[in-house]
This record gives C-alpha cells, structure tokens and sequence, in this order.
C-alpha cells in the first residue's frame, strides 16, 4: 500500500461506481424515447485514460463489451488522443470500427480533463428510434448492404471543445426519421456524458487525481486477479459446439456457426473459425458486436459479484475468420446482428454448460425477438412508430424450472411497455398477453414458457417487421430434459384467414381489425422428465401448462 | 392526552406526551398474530390512565411482515381476457445481468387463481366489451374449492373508467357481503397493468390478517376508552381512520419510516427551516427523504424487495419519497472478494447484536467501531463490554487485511458506512437538482446523531439538528401528524387540448370524492383543506415533472403561466427545456388535509451554573482523522439548557443516543432543547 491510509481508496471506488449509476439514472429520466426510457436499450461509463472499463451502469447485457472499444477507437482516430480537446463529444456508431452493433447504437465518447491533462472518458451507448436507412426505424431484414441501414458516423466531433458542431447536428437532424426523438435522445446522452465529467472532476479534486489514478489501476488489476482465479476453479480442456443462424428462409440460411473453446490457467480462448462466410442478408455481426455479447457470456460463467472492469477481461481472446459471419467487413448488413452475436455467443454456453451446470442452464429463447410497427392512430391520424424487443422462456436449471417470460440473454434490465400505455400511444389493441401452454421443454425441471403477445390493427395500412429467431430450431434441452418450443409469428385476416407461420416478417401489411400474434420460444428443460416431482407435474396441470393427458404421457403421470 | 402504538417486528411500542408536555415512551413485545395484545399490554405497563386518553395513533409493521414473511391470505385475482399472466410476466426484466440462473420474483396468485372474464375497454375508457355477471359464478365456485380467502380485481384500463370493476365488486358482496374484495380502481387511478394489479394483488392479501387484528384492537380498545380519535398512520405521512385501513392496508405499508419525515418537516417549519433533508439512522437501515419548502415529497414508485439483484414487487400508492440503504448501527463490515472493504446491508440485527453487546455477535459492526474509537461509551451499554474481544475483532477482521492500526480500521469502517450513506443523501439531493448547502439536516433514531456531523460537513451543509427524544423522533412525528388522502387520476391530455371547463369539472368530480371520502370516514367534523399537483412532460417522454398549482380556475393566464412553471421545473430536475415540444398533461393530484388540533410544544428553561458543572460527564479520548486520539468533553443532554453552547471536538450522551460534534463545529442548545449544530465548512477537509 503506498497510501496510509487504504480506506480512502475504499471510498473512490464506491464513488466511481455511483457515477456510473448516476449517468444511468441521468439519460434515463431525460429520455424522450420508449426503447430508452422504457427498454432501457442502453448504456453508460467511465473509462481510464486508455480506454479501459472502470464503471459502467447497464440496461442491457450486450453494451457492457461495447464500451471500451469503443472509447479505444476514438481515441486510435484521434492520433492517440492527441487531437482530443477539453470539450469535445465524439459521436460514433460504426459497427465496424470499436464497439459497433448495429447503426442503430449511438455512442457518444467525452474525454475528461483535468488540470490540463487528459485522465478519463465518459462514454455512452443508446438505442435510437430512427438513424435514417430504407425502412422506418432503421431495423431491416432485408438489407444487402450496410449503406441501406442508416446514417454512418465513424467517430466525428459533435462537439469541438464545448463548442457544438452544428453541421453534424443538421446533417443528422435531416436524416433520419422522427427527429425530435433521436435528437432529443442526443441532447439526453450528452447531459448524462457531462454529469459524469462533473463527478468525476469533483472527485479527483478532493481526493487528488494522482491518487484516483491509483485507485483505477487498482480496480483493473484486482478484478484481473478475481479472474484468473474463477479460471483455476473451470474444467479445463476443449470444449466444442455447433447451432444455425437461421436468418429468413425466403432470403437464405439457415447458416452453420460453430465454436470450440479451450480453457487453460490462465486463458479462455473462443475459436469461431469454420463458421459461415458473410452474408448479404443483415443477419451478420461485427466483431466487436461479437466480442459484445462473448463478454457477456464469459461474465455470465464467472458471475463476478462486483463492479465489471476491463481486467476481468484479460483471460478472454476471440478468434475468427475474416469475413465470417460472425466477424463481417464492410459493406456486409447488420441490422439484426443480435442473432449472430447472441448465437454466437450462445454456442459458448452450450458447449460449456454439461460441464458446469451448477453456473449455466440449458438453452433459452435466444432471440431478441424484435417487433417494428409503424401506422397512423385511430383518431388524430398521427404517426406511430413501435420498435421492441419481445420476452421469451429461459431454459431450466440443475435445481429449479426455468423464468417464464424474461428477455434473452443480450437484453437485461429491460422493460415491457404495459398494454395501457401501448393502447395510449399506438394504433393497436393489444388481444392477448400470455404465456404459452404447448407440452415442450419438460424435463426433471422444465424450461420457462416463452409468451405470446398479439397486436389487432385499429387502421388500415400498418406495416409489421419482426425477426423471431429459434423459428426452426427449439431452445436446447439438457441431461435429457426434452427441447423447448419454437418461435413463431401468425396473423389473422379479417377474412377468416391465417397467414404464417412466420420467423422473419419485412414489412407485412396489416389492415383494420387483422390480429398479429408474436410467440416466442419456450426454453429447454433440464433432466429426464419421468424424474420430475409428482407435486410439481400435478400443479403443472392445474396451472395449465400441461393437459392431464400430456402429463401422462410426458412425465409418466400416474393419478 | 395523546398517544402513539407502534407494532414493530420485535416490540411494540409506546409514545405519548405526558401532562407536562414531555415525551414519555415503553416497549413490550409484540405478539403476533394477537397484535393487539401487545398493544393493550404496553399500555398497561405505562402511567397512563386509560380515560385520559384523547387520541390514539396507530402505526405498525404489520403489513410490511405480513408480506415479507408470506403470511396473509390465498388470493384469487379476476381479470380482463387475454391478461391472467400479466401477473407473472410482470416486466421481464433481470436486474442482476450477468446471472444466468436468476429467478424472478414469484407472483402471490398462482396462475390457476388467475381467472379471466370475457370484458374489454378501450384506452378512453369506452366499453369495447360488456361484461356479464354470469362469468363471475364459476369464478366464485372455483375460488371457493381452492379456500380462496380474499379476492383482487383488476381490468385493464379500471384507472379511467372503472364500471366493470365495480360492478363485479357489488355482484361479489351481493352472494356474500363478508367476503374480502379489493378493486384495482379503489387503490389507484393510474396506467400500467402490472404495477396496478400487483398493488390490488398485495392489498388482498394483506387484508384478512389486518382487518382481524384492527377489529380486535377496536374492540379491546372500547373496553379502557371513549375517545373516537383513533387513527392509523399511512405511508404517505398522514393518518386515517380504522375503518379505511381495514378496507386498504396496503397503504400502511410504510406506516413506520414516514413519520419521522413527516416530523422533520414540521419540526422545520417550528424553527424556520423550510428546506430540510430528514436522515434517520436505525439498527440495520439508514433513510433519507428531503423537504422543500415544507412540503414532503411523495412518490408511487414504491417497490418492496427489490434491489440491485431482484426486480422486487411494484406497490403503486402514494409513500413518502424515502431512499432507504442497509446502513445501520447494527451493519456488519466484511471483505468482498476483491479485498475491498464494506459495510452492510448485512446487519446483526438486534439478536446476536454488535459484537460488543456480548450476546454472541462475532462479527464488527459500525456501533462496535464507534465504541471503539470513543464516539460511544460502554457505559450506555446495558452489559459489560469485553475490549479484548472488541479490539482482537477489529485487529483480525479489518486492520490485518489492510495492515493498519486497530483505530484506523474502525475508522475506515465509520467512513465506508458514512460513504454510503452520503451516496444515499446524494441521492435524493445533488442527483435531482438540488444543492445541499440550501438545506438543513435533521438526524434522529439511534444512529443519526452521531454519523450527521461529518456527513453535513462533507455534503458542505451549514446546520444539522438533532432534535430532542431524537431516538423516538419518528413517533413525535406521528403525534403530529393531519389526516391526508392522495387522489392520483391519470388523465392523459395535451396541454394545448385543454379547456377551463373540462378541468374545472375533474378537479371538482375528484374534490367531490375526497369529501365524500371524508364524510365515508366520519372526518365531517375536521377541517378539510384540499391542496392541488399535476404531474406533466414533454410529449413522449415517460418522467414527468411534479408540480404545486393553486386552485383555481384553468384559464388562459393560468395556462400560460403553467406552461412556464413546467418548463422552469424541468429545466431544473433534467437540466434541458424544449420550448418548442408539446406539452401533456399526466396525471391530476389532490391531496386533501383533515386538520388535527396540535398539542403545545413546550420550551426549555436557560440554566444559571456553568455548563460543566451542571452536564459534564468526562473527558475521554476519541480518534479522529488527521488528529488522532484526542481530549474530548462528554455532555449529559438532560442537563442542558436554553443558549447552552459547546464547540467541538465534543459528544453530547442521551440515554438511547449519542450526538459527535467535530472541531470546529459549535452546538447551541434552542428554545426547544434541539442541538443546533453549526457546521463550519470552511474546514472540510
């Protein structure tokens, strides 16, 4: 210790983890859009001078690995962060470049100084409603080229030392849909980015920045100690996996990925080589978009108690193919990314969870599930735009039954929007807002019920996007616990007719009265279902979820 | 004379001021599930004779246990088609992010309870979709099988038009009149299924086991006293009567902490300080709320359970805006797995206590630190304290792992408590928009007293006041506290849409039913003054600014100068106005007052003798940052008068609390025997 006093130190560290929080809480109350006040589609943090994760507040898993990079290609852009200025606010949402997902993620990178010298940044990461692009909410499932999805910004000062730059401000303004959304969105992330800077030089000014300095490297380094750690405590060898992105059949696919991940003392390497090739359909992920969601699921194997910091990360390394699905290269599309990295990133806990089923389960939904709706209302003929992720069923444990309807794995502390506020803001009626009752996913311990939701049109002329993933392939099921369901999408014409079922909708149009219903996946279960309680069966049946014949039948259910 | 019962988890309390005008208090167990018995019991125990008794104010922890423990009623829930899973889907939300394997929070009515009826409205409240009463039989029989013991009603858009509900509620009690039904429209008039139905869900459950002990307590009661004045305290720090809280004991849910929040505001207003940040230190919490202008703060973003790993339960009715940490003198400090050093949410508890309480508590806690380093004596401990023990703890828990000195470790430990809990104050201050220096702390409950000094010093406050009984602050609190109702209506308009006449009649349709709530309660004969709030937001926002109107008429002029208001207020809360969006109106709020007649609050008398003669108790050594142990006088509470003075380093001991004051920071005894203490902050260090 080269402090006397170690228990300063204890009190920097719990004030950069409130700052983090604080950002948070910050752009989520000045948000003016759903997928950000009520989705919490995003992210929020601190960084060192290096681009290295020191605090971090989250609405969803993925952005966690999205940060740092992102903060590190900044500051790569900016010839090591030389040409940064006191002031500044770089924005970047480049999927190719550090931290990217999809056009849709914005991030914006504050560099902080003090006293001179460059010590921090704050950086965030939202969702926004529109960021240009052929179709409306900038999500495509069709798109053959990147150039379709939206605006591209590679990292451009918004900003220029406090001063902002209005031509990047318009061109954006006058580029994307629904502006007053978005924009108000920027002005949100901007006021959290310098709420961060302010905590941050006020902490550095009473506890000297020398001293705050030290503490960061702390916190990296000891959270680099916890990791190798866990890493001691993991099977140890090679582990492999294989699973489908199944994209939209009418398009292609499905399209095989594959892993193999070697774990040593001190290494955790996941090998993605043999995967599919790119595609021109926008089901590819970058590699930082895949680096994302790998974190995600390396983070979920050592379920870290603490704050995440960039050390943690040490141990993991990602290899690919170039121009692989999973690791694509302009002018590849990845507007729905999600179904790549996350099954990517899945293929990780598949292959692992057999050997540590006491930190993992077997498989769950999977997909985002993402909705776009867009219309006119009933009364005043106002546009509405709906974009959503949808909850499915998590797969079963060692121990309990799988959640019923929580989002997947990339989302987390997301939100649903209630059917009384939905009714308020958009053209629907919302029918049916339940969890699933088919005979799927049983085991010792069943998988969680994925959920239907369906939406009846109160005008003509709404147009329905969707990208359901686990379409054709259920949900794993682990030790012998029986598969989950699929996903799929139906409508019901005002004719009496059904359309689907759908995995993947483009823009399907909806007249008044036709009801769409979105299903998600019911998630796989865990051990034998023949061993499953006889309580637990019994109030199976009377909760619904299975019929006294298929109890028999499945559990072997004797009355 | 006025008294106040506090069913608390382990005792039961009493508080009431004597013929003096002094506070007196007692303990008894409590005695679950005959909570009454405990009542009666400690009121026997005190000096009061039971005639005297001219108002009896109730407060308990009844509900909030009855919850946490799982020990109310089987409820079956009746709700609109297509949505008997709302319950269970709640949000879907997973705070802990990382965890694979976590479980959401278990709905309180299982899905086979969860039965649908065949009924639908639109969002403006029309019916799309009549219902039929016939539906309601089955249910009913079903709920019968399955010893269903209280039922919850919810329908998806009640909040606006709440026909359906009430006319299954009247179909209910028309086959049995006794059976226990609660309405989702009777507890709130606002959007969002989920958070409504689980708050009708919980009131159900709860409602058997408070009517009971209600009734009995009534009925035990009428036996020792004639006094009508019986009223139950509420979480949104006003009072109600016995039949209210029967009908809807979810609204007691906080019926403890408010108190003190409510007591802070109107000590506040007692020595001219409108603006005060309430700070309340306990056995196992720490709870801040602030006060501005003398108005408490009220929310219906009220979860129980939830934390940073657990979305917890929604319960949307009107509480006192607390933030609530696991800070208290009890909390246990520990070693997290990367080697930092924290402090709580695990607490000892009041059995096996603070190490030093010498009932078989082996782990430090931040009493044990403070008595260790002389901010507390073990003379105020009611047994022997063993120091060998307490130091060799200290020495092996904290300072080995960290290589310091003993007095340094149980240092670190006050400041990582204090950490805490300064985030806590920030929370509620600095993070919305306020500036601490513009307000005053008042600290009570055991642990308040000795943590606010350096607290106020470091948020840069200029005064904190501790004021007199500070441990039983909160039940003065609730021996001042008015009757009050919320009337929240969700009433979703743009501003520009709005028009004198439609608001002039719901702002009478609401004043009308809060005097006919009045009169339902037999309030009739106590003043009534109804206070008006909206909330509004820019359109398309989902946080919305709360604001204080005047009642009156919502002509243009009014309109106008609310839209200013609005976007002042949101400049202030958010940091950014846009002049140019719409403008919509949320939700419409009346609060309404039942004017109590206060007792008299007594002065204190100035005191000839030198203060040392007369308060001194000792000189001990306490350890301090940057000036170690220092020589530091020990004052007897009791024996200070008006216009005493003492400047620090100084601690002044009462029987159940102790208040540290720092150097140079001088404390002043006012006209009512609160420690004023002046916080110089041009020391901060």
């Amino acid at each position: 210790m080269s402090n006397q006093n170690p228990f300063i130190k204890e009190v920097i560290k719990d004030s950069l983890l409130s700052i983090g929080e604080e950002m948070f809480i910050a752009l989520a109350r000045t948000s003016m859009s759903p997928i950000i006040y009520e989705v919490l589609d995003y992210a929020c943090g601190l960084t060192d001078h290096k681009g290295n994760l020191i605090s971090q507040g989250n609405g969803v898993t993925s952005f966690i690995g999205m940060l740092s990079p992102m903060v590190k290609s900044v500051i790569e852009k900016f010839n090591n962060g030389e040409y940064l200025k006191e002031g500044d606010i770089i924005i970047i949402n480049d999927p190719f470049v550090g931290g990217g997902s999809h056009l849709s993620d914005v991030g914006l990178v504050l560099p902080i100084f003090h006293e001179g010298k460059l010590i921090a940044f704050s950086a965030n990461k939202g969702h926004w409603t529109d960021v240009g692009g052929k179709d409306a909410g900038s999500i495509t499932s069709n798109s053959t080229e990147i150039y379709q999805e939206g605006l591209q910004l590679s990292g451009v000062k918004l900003f220029n030392a406090g001063k902002l730059n209005q031509a990047v401000h318009d061109i954006i303004r006058d580029n994307i849909r629904l502006p007053e959304y978005s924009i108000g969105d920027m002005w949100a992330q901007v006021a959290s980015l310098k709420t961060g800077e302010k905590r941050f030089k006020e902490l550095c000014q009473i506890q000297g920045t020398a001293l705050v300095q030290e503490v960061l490297d702390d916190l990296i380094k000891s959270s680099e100690d916890y990791s190798s750690k866990i890493l001691k405590e993991l099977p140890k060898g090679t582990f492999e996996a294989e699973d489908i992105i199944e994209g939209d059949p009418r398009f292609g696919g499905p399209y095989n990925i594959k892993v193999k991940v070697l774990i040593t003392d001190n290494e955790f390497i996941c090998d993605f080589r043999g995967s599919h090739p790119q595609v021109q359909v926008p089901m590819n992920c970058s590699y930082y978009g895949l680096m994302a969601s790998v974190r995600v699921m390396y983070l979920a194997i050592l379920r870290p108690k603490f704050n995440i910091t960039e050390g943690l990360f040490k141990p993991l390394q990602i290899i690919t193919d170039r121009k692989s699905i999973l690791s694509a290269e302009r002018p590849a599309p990845v507007s729905l990314n999600f179904e790549a990295r996350i099954g990517g990133a899945e293929l990780i806990w598949k292959a692992l969870s057999p050997h540590i089923p006491d930190r993992l389960s077997a498989g769950h939904s999977l997909s985002v599930c993402t909705v776009t709706l867009d219309g006119k209302m009933p009364n005043n003929n106002e546009s509405f735009l709906i974009v959503e992720p949808s909850a499915g069923g998590w797969g079963a444990m060692n121990n309990a039954d799988g959640q019923n309807g929580q989002f997947c794995m990339g989302n987390g502390e997301t939100y649903n929007v209630p059917i009384e506020v939905a009714e308020n803001k958009y053209g629907v009626e919302i029918t049916e807002y339940s969890l699933r009752n088919d005979p799927a996913g049983a085991g010792q311990y069943n998988g969680g019920r994925g959920v239907q939701r369906s939406y009846k049109a109160l005008t003509d002329k709404q147009f329905i996007s969707a990208s359901f993933g686990r379409h054709s392939t259920p949900p794993w099921g682990m030790n012998s616990g029986d598969a989950g369901a699929t996903s799929y999408i139906t409508i019901d014409r005002t004719s009496g007719e059904t359309d689907g079922p759908y995995g993947v909708l483009n823009r399907l149009s909806l007249q008044k009265g036709d009801i769409v219903n979105l299903v998600t996946p019911t998630g796989g279960g865990y051990g034998n279902p023949k061993k499953r309680n006889k309580e637990l069966v019994e109030k199976d049946v009377k909760n619904g979820f299975f019929t006294l014949e298929e109890a028999k039948k499945i559990f072997d259910y004797k009355e | 004379m006025r008294t106040t019962t506090d069913i608390g988890g382990t005792f039961t309390d009493l508080v009431y001021l004597n013929e003096s005008g002094d506070i007196e208090f007692n303990k008894s167990d409590s005695t679950p599930p005959n909570f009454e018995t405990g009542i009666m019991e400690v009121l026997k125990k005190s000096k009061i004779t039971l005639d005297d008794i001219s108002m009896f104010i109730h407060g308990s922890t009844v509900v909030i246990n009855t919850l946490t423990e799982r020990t109310g009623a089987k409820v079956g829930l009746i709700t609109t088609k297509g949505t008997r899973d709302v319950l269970e889907i709640a949000r879907g939300n997973r705070p802990d992010l990382y965890n694979f394997r976590y479980q959401k929070p278990k709905p309180f009515v299982e899905r086979y309870l969860r039965l649908e009826v065949d009924e639908r409205l639109n969002h403006r409240g029309e019916v799309l979709r009549p219902i039929i009463l016939k539906e309601i039989d089955a249910i009913i029989e079903t709920f019968k099988k399955e010893n269903v013991e209280s039922i919850a009603i919810s329908f998806l858009h009640s909040y606006k038009n709440p026909v359906h509900e009430i006319a299954v509620k009247n179909y209910i009690k028309s086959i049995d009149e006794n059976i226990s039904v609660t309405a989702s429209h009777e507890l709130i008039k606002e959007w969002r299924e989920y958070e409504r139905t689980n708050t009708t869900v919980l009131n159900a459950y709860v409602q058997p086991v408070t009517k009971k002990y209600i009734n009995n307590l009534e009925l035990e009661l009428s036996k020792v006293t004639q006094t009508k004045n019986k009223y139950v305290m509420q979480s949104n720090g006003g009072l109600t009567s016995f039949a209210d809280s029967k009908e809807y004991p979810i609204h007691m849910v906080e019926s403890g902490p408010v108190a003190g929040v409510y007591g802070s505001q109107l000590l506040g207003e007692l020595i001219n300080e409108p603006n005060v940040i309430a700070f309340d230190v306990g056995g196992t919490t720490a709870k801040c709320s602030l006060i501005t202008n003398s108005e408490v703060k009220i929310t219906t973003e009220y979860y129980i359970e939830k934390s940073e790993k657990t979305s917890g339960y929604p319960i949307k009715v009107p509480v006192v805006d607390i933030v609530e940490i696991g800070n208290g003198g009890g909390s246990i400090a520990w070693i997290d797995e990367l080697g930092s050093l924290k402090v709580g949410p695990k607490s000892a508890g009041s059995t096996p206590g603070p190490l030093s309480y010498g009932k078989g508590g082996k782990n430090i806690t931040t009493t044990d630190a403070n008595l260790y380093i002389g901010r507390l004596s073990d003379k105020n401990f009611s047994n022997d304290v063993d120091h060998d023990a307490l130091k060799k703890a200290i020495s092996e828990q904290v300072a080995k792992p960290f290589n310091s000195s003993t007095e340094d470790a149980a240092l670190g430990i006050i400041e990582i408590a204090n950490s805490n809990m300064l985030n806590a104050l920030k929370l509620i201050s600095v993070r919305k928009g306020y500036n601490p220096q513009d307000f005053t702390m008042i600290a009570f409950g055991g642990g308040g007293p000795i943590h606010a000094a350096q607290l106020a010093r470091d948020l840069r406050m200029k005064k904190v006041v501790i004021p007199i009984a500070a441990s039983v602050f909160s039940a003065w609190g609730m021996l001042m506290s008015d009757i009050r109702k919320d009337f929240i209506q969700t009433n979703l308009i743009p501003l520009k849409n709005v028009t004198e006449m439609t608001m002039d009649d719901n702002w009478k349709r609401i004043e009308l039913e809060a005097t006919e709530e009045f009169k339902k309660n037999h309030f009739d004969n106590i003043p009534i003054e109804l206070h008006r709030s909206v909330d509004m937001r820019y359109k398309g926002q989902e946080h919305t600014v709360h604001l204080k109107i005047d009642n009156q008429n919502w002509t243009n002029n009014f309109l106008k100068d609310l839209r200013e208001k609005f976007h002042k207020e949101h400049e202030f809360a958010y940091n950014f106005k846009l002049d140019e969006a719409e403008i919509e109106l949320v939700n419409i709020h009346l609060t309404a007052f039942g004017k109590i007649e206060k007792p008299s609050i007594k002065k204190i008398d100035q005191l000839d003798d030198p203060i040392e003669e007369r308060a001194l108790i000792e000189v001990r050594k306490v350890y301090y940052r940057n000036d170690n142990w220092q020589d530091t006088k020990v004052f007897r509470r009791e024996s200070l008068g008006y216009k005493d003075q003492i400047s620090g380093p100084a601690i002044i001991e009462e029987k159940t609390t102790s208040t540290l004051v720092l150097k140079d920071q001088l404390a002043e005894i006012d006209a009512y025997g609160n420690i004023i203490i002046e916080v110089d902050v041009d020391n901060n260090e």
